[in-house]
């Protein structure tokens, strides 16, 4: 236990002394050595009360089935209660330890995952209105699997667990043990707490509240020695959100840079994971982050990193090209690929089960913002290829070349010009950010005379001057 | 450039239930009201509190209120191009948006989709049109009315856009998008925006936005990058 408070203390310090690549190795190795243990052999060895405690656990961490009746998910919604009832409001701090970290992990994951699921059975309850038994129940037991309960849980366990005292202090490159209190001094309350916050980012996002869920993560740095890297379901789903929920603020750099971030950390690690039980699902998470990274960089032009390029024309060679030609045509691939790849969110409120004609998916209310803004957005492609080609250019010429009026086109250079200037995050919280021109092309209007520049990057030398030294000292 | 969750104007106590779980309780949703109708009247503005109050709302439709709803989403208008108003969007029921038999005959679905017409205006900046809408419904005078200085605040945004772009342009043009003429326009160009008037043209001093100079962006080397070659000079047999 203790070389995990160390390896827990050093998650959230910022000395920079160890080579990345080694620290990345080395908690891969011990993930896996940690999936190598069974947790059964761990289980034998312990008294009955934690044995029971212990399996209580395991049950909370085991997925439900997706064909689960209405019984069973209330059942399991009753069971998370008293269990995080015990952990919460026992006599003391309850004493286990938790076989390993990402048990803990397991456990959040499970919980939102299951509400997740419920308010989608709710919602299909109500759409196909034919089981007029559910819908009594459902109607009659709100409560169940309702939202203020799911954050009540949540922002208890990070609450008595000290969670974001604890990460300040460490932040100030304090002991957290010094203000950790009774609970949050055990490895069982720590972690719970910890992915707690995870848990909260998710769920916030899930609810349509994107500045919230990220102002959850105000304690948390996101960096790959951060404790959630060393579960790699909580370092995926984490970057996940934080990526999804930038995009949906209109940060779109910050979210190809969060997406990238993880997306590269996987195609490195590949041989690592493949063989684990948890890729399966990661591997349907990466397919929805290009996704995601298709529809960023379609508005937010970049260059993305070589792996990361290939695979993103490997996965979606077709949309991505028509992404990135722009006009009306792209409309529908965006709205395919959004739908495929967002979360799946949820209505905090149960549908209304007399008027279902009222019900309206959350998905695409979700979906129809976003593409407001995209829609905004269309010609910018078009716009661009031109700009690119003159330094300087006359407003009725280059209306003629894109056959549209010259005043609708002195708006959409507003637009892409409002376009090229985002927030960006520099340092501090994830909400915060400095306005910078994300865009390698800008302009300036003097009256009807479109005065073009562009940025370009100089050569790259360090990177082949390095190689070039290593090889010579071979 | 201050932090989304920051608002200059924000007093203590909203500031301590923004950051406790009372941001939950439904008993905090009058003072949140009343701190929407202060943003208002005086002209601050804090997105992350009327957001605050729109999951309140979220969580607890029977507390909504129409007037208050609209007024949220006004004051995003006024800082258009931010996507204050989409991220509001994101957290009204989802069948104001997306009309069904029930909302669309509604007063708050039609006011939210009007509201929508003069955010999509304003982002596609089309500013001309924009006025033109303003005036050509009772509706929208009504929905501006509780916001003092709408008008005002949008014009010194469009003002914004026009100087991140423009280095000179028609008198004509600019009167269109400010929907100001003669003497007002004048006062406003000059004071306000800080543009100067020559003849027919308005001429916008120049900013880091809109000199458009080409730029060549050097690759910024750090000694880190360095120090495995280093460590191996020392390291290798002399």
């Amino acid at each position: 236990m203790l070389a995990r408070q160390a390896h827990y203390q050093h998650g959230g310090n910022e000395d920079d002394d160890f080579d990345d690549e080694n620290i990345l190795a080395a908690s891969i190795v011990e993930a896996i050595q940690n999936e190598d243990d069974d947790p059964s052999q761990t289980l034998h060895s312990l008294q009955s009360r934690e044995d029971d405690l212990q399996s209580r656990l395991q049950a909370a961490a085991t997925p439900l089935e997706y064909q689960a009746s209405l019984e069973a998910r209330y059942a399991s919604y009753d069971n998370y209660c008293s269990l995080f009832h015990y952990i919460l409001n026992s006599n003391g701090p309850v004493e286990l330890d938790l076989p390993t970290y990402y048990w803990a992990w397991d456990v959040i994951d499970e919980f939102i995952y299951q509400f997740n699921n419920f308010c989608a059975y709710r919602n299909r309850v109500a759409k196909k209105g034919q089981s007029h038994e559910e819908i009594a129940s459902l109607k009659e037991n709100q409560q169940i699997w309702g939202c203020y309960s799911v954050l009540n849980i949540l922002y208890s366990l990070i609450q008595r667990s000290q969670m974001n005292e604890q990460l300040a202090a460490i932040k100030r490159g304090e002991d957290p043990n010094t203000v950790a209190g009774e609970y949050g001094s055990r490895p069982l309350y720590r972690m719970l707490g910890y992915f707690s916050i995870i848990g909260l980012l998710r769920v916030h996002c899930l609810l349509g509240d994107f500045t919230l869920a990220l102002k959850t993560l105000d304690d948390i740095e996101l960096n790959k020695k951060a404790v959630f890297a060393r579960v790699m379901g909580a370092h995926f789903t984490t970057y996940y959100y934080v990526g999804f929920c930038y995009m949906m603020m209109g940060r779109y750099s910050d979210a190809i840079k969060a997406f990238s971030h993880i997306l590269l950390y996987v195609a490195r690690t590949k041989n690592f994971h493949n063989k684990s039980a948890q890729f399966d699902s990661i591997s349907k998470t990466m397919d929805q982050m290009y996704a995601l990274l298709a529809i960023c960089v379609a508005l937010c032009p970049t260059r993305l990193d070589d792996t990361i390029h290939s695979s993103l024309r490997e996965k979606y060679a077709d949309q991505f090209q028509k992404l990135q030609r722009g006009g009306p045509e792209s409309l529908p691939v965006f709205e395919e690929l959004f739908q495929i790849s967002a979360p799946k969110f949820i209505s905090p409120i149960p549908p209304d089960f007399d008027n279902t004609a009222n019900n309206v998916d959350p998905m695409q209310h979700h979906l129809q913002v976003f593409m407001s803004d995209v829609k905004n957005n269309m010609m910018a492609p078009v716009l661009r290829s031109y700009l690119k080609l003159y330094t300087s250019m006359d407003l009725h010429k280059l209306a003629a070349f894109l056959e549209i009026d010259a005043e609708d086109l002195r708006t959409k250079l507003l637009v892409f010009k409002q376009r090229s200037r985002q927030y960006k995050w520099v340092e501090g919280g994830l909400l915060s950010g400095e306005v910078v021109n994300i865009s390698d092309l800008d302009f300036a209007l003097h009256n009807d005379l479109i005065q073009i520049s562009e940025a370009r990057v100089g050569r790259k030398l360090v990177d082949w001057y390095l190689r070039n030294l290593t090889r010579s000292y071979a | 450039m201050p932090a989304f969750d920051n608002a200059e104007d924000r007093p203590e106590h909203i500031t301590g239930i923004l950051n406790g779980l009372d941001r939950y309780n439904p008993e905090t949703t009058s003072i949140f009201q009343d701190y929407v109708s202060q943003q208002c009247e005086y002209g601050t503005y804090d997105c992350y509190a009327n957001l605050a109050l729109l999951k309140l709302y979220q969580f607890n439709p029977h507390l909504a209120r129409d007037e208050t709803i609209t007024n949220i989403l006004v004051k995003s208008l006024t800082v258009f191009p931010s996507t204050d108003f989409s991220l509001c969007c994101h957290l009204l029921p989802p069948n104001l948006l997306i009309p069904t038999p029930a909302s669309s005959s509604g007063d708050l679905s039609e006011a939210v989709q009007k509201l929508t017409t003069l955010n999509t205006q304003l982002e596609s900046c089309q500013f001309k049109e924009f006025w033109n809408t303003l005036d050509s419904d009772d509706l929208y005078a009504d929905l501006i009315a509780d916001v003092s200085g709408f008008e005002d605040t949008i014009r010194k945004r469009i003002a914004g856009v026009t100087s991140s772009s423009m280095r000179s342009i028609s008198r004509e043009l600019l009167e269109g998008w400010l929907n100001l003429s003669d003497e007002q326009f004048d006062t406003f160009v000059k004071d306000t925006a800080g543009f100067s008037i020559e003849g027919d043209s308005v001429i916008v001093p120049l900013n880091k936005d809109n000199e458009a100079k080409p730029t060549i962006t050097r690759e910024s080397v750090k000694f880190d990058q360095f120090s495995r070659v280093i460590r191996r000079a020392y390291e290798a047999p002399a």
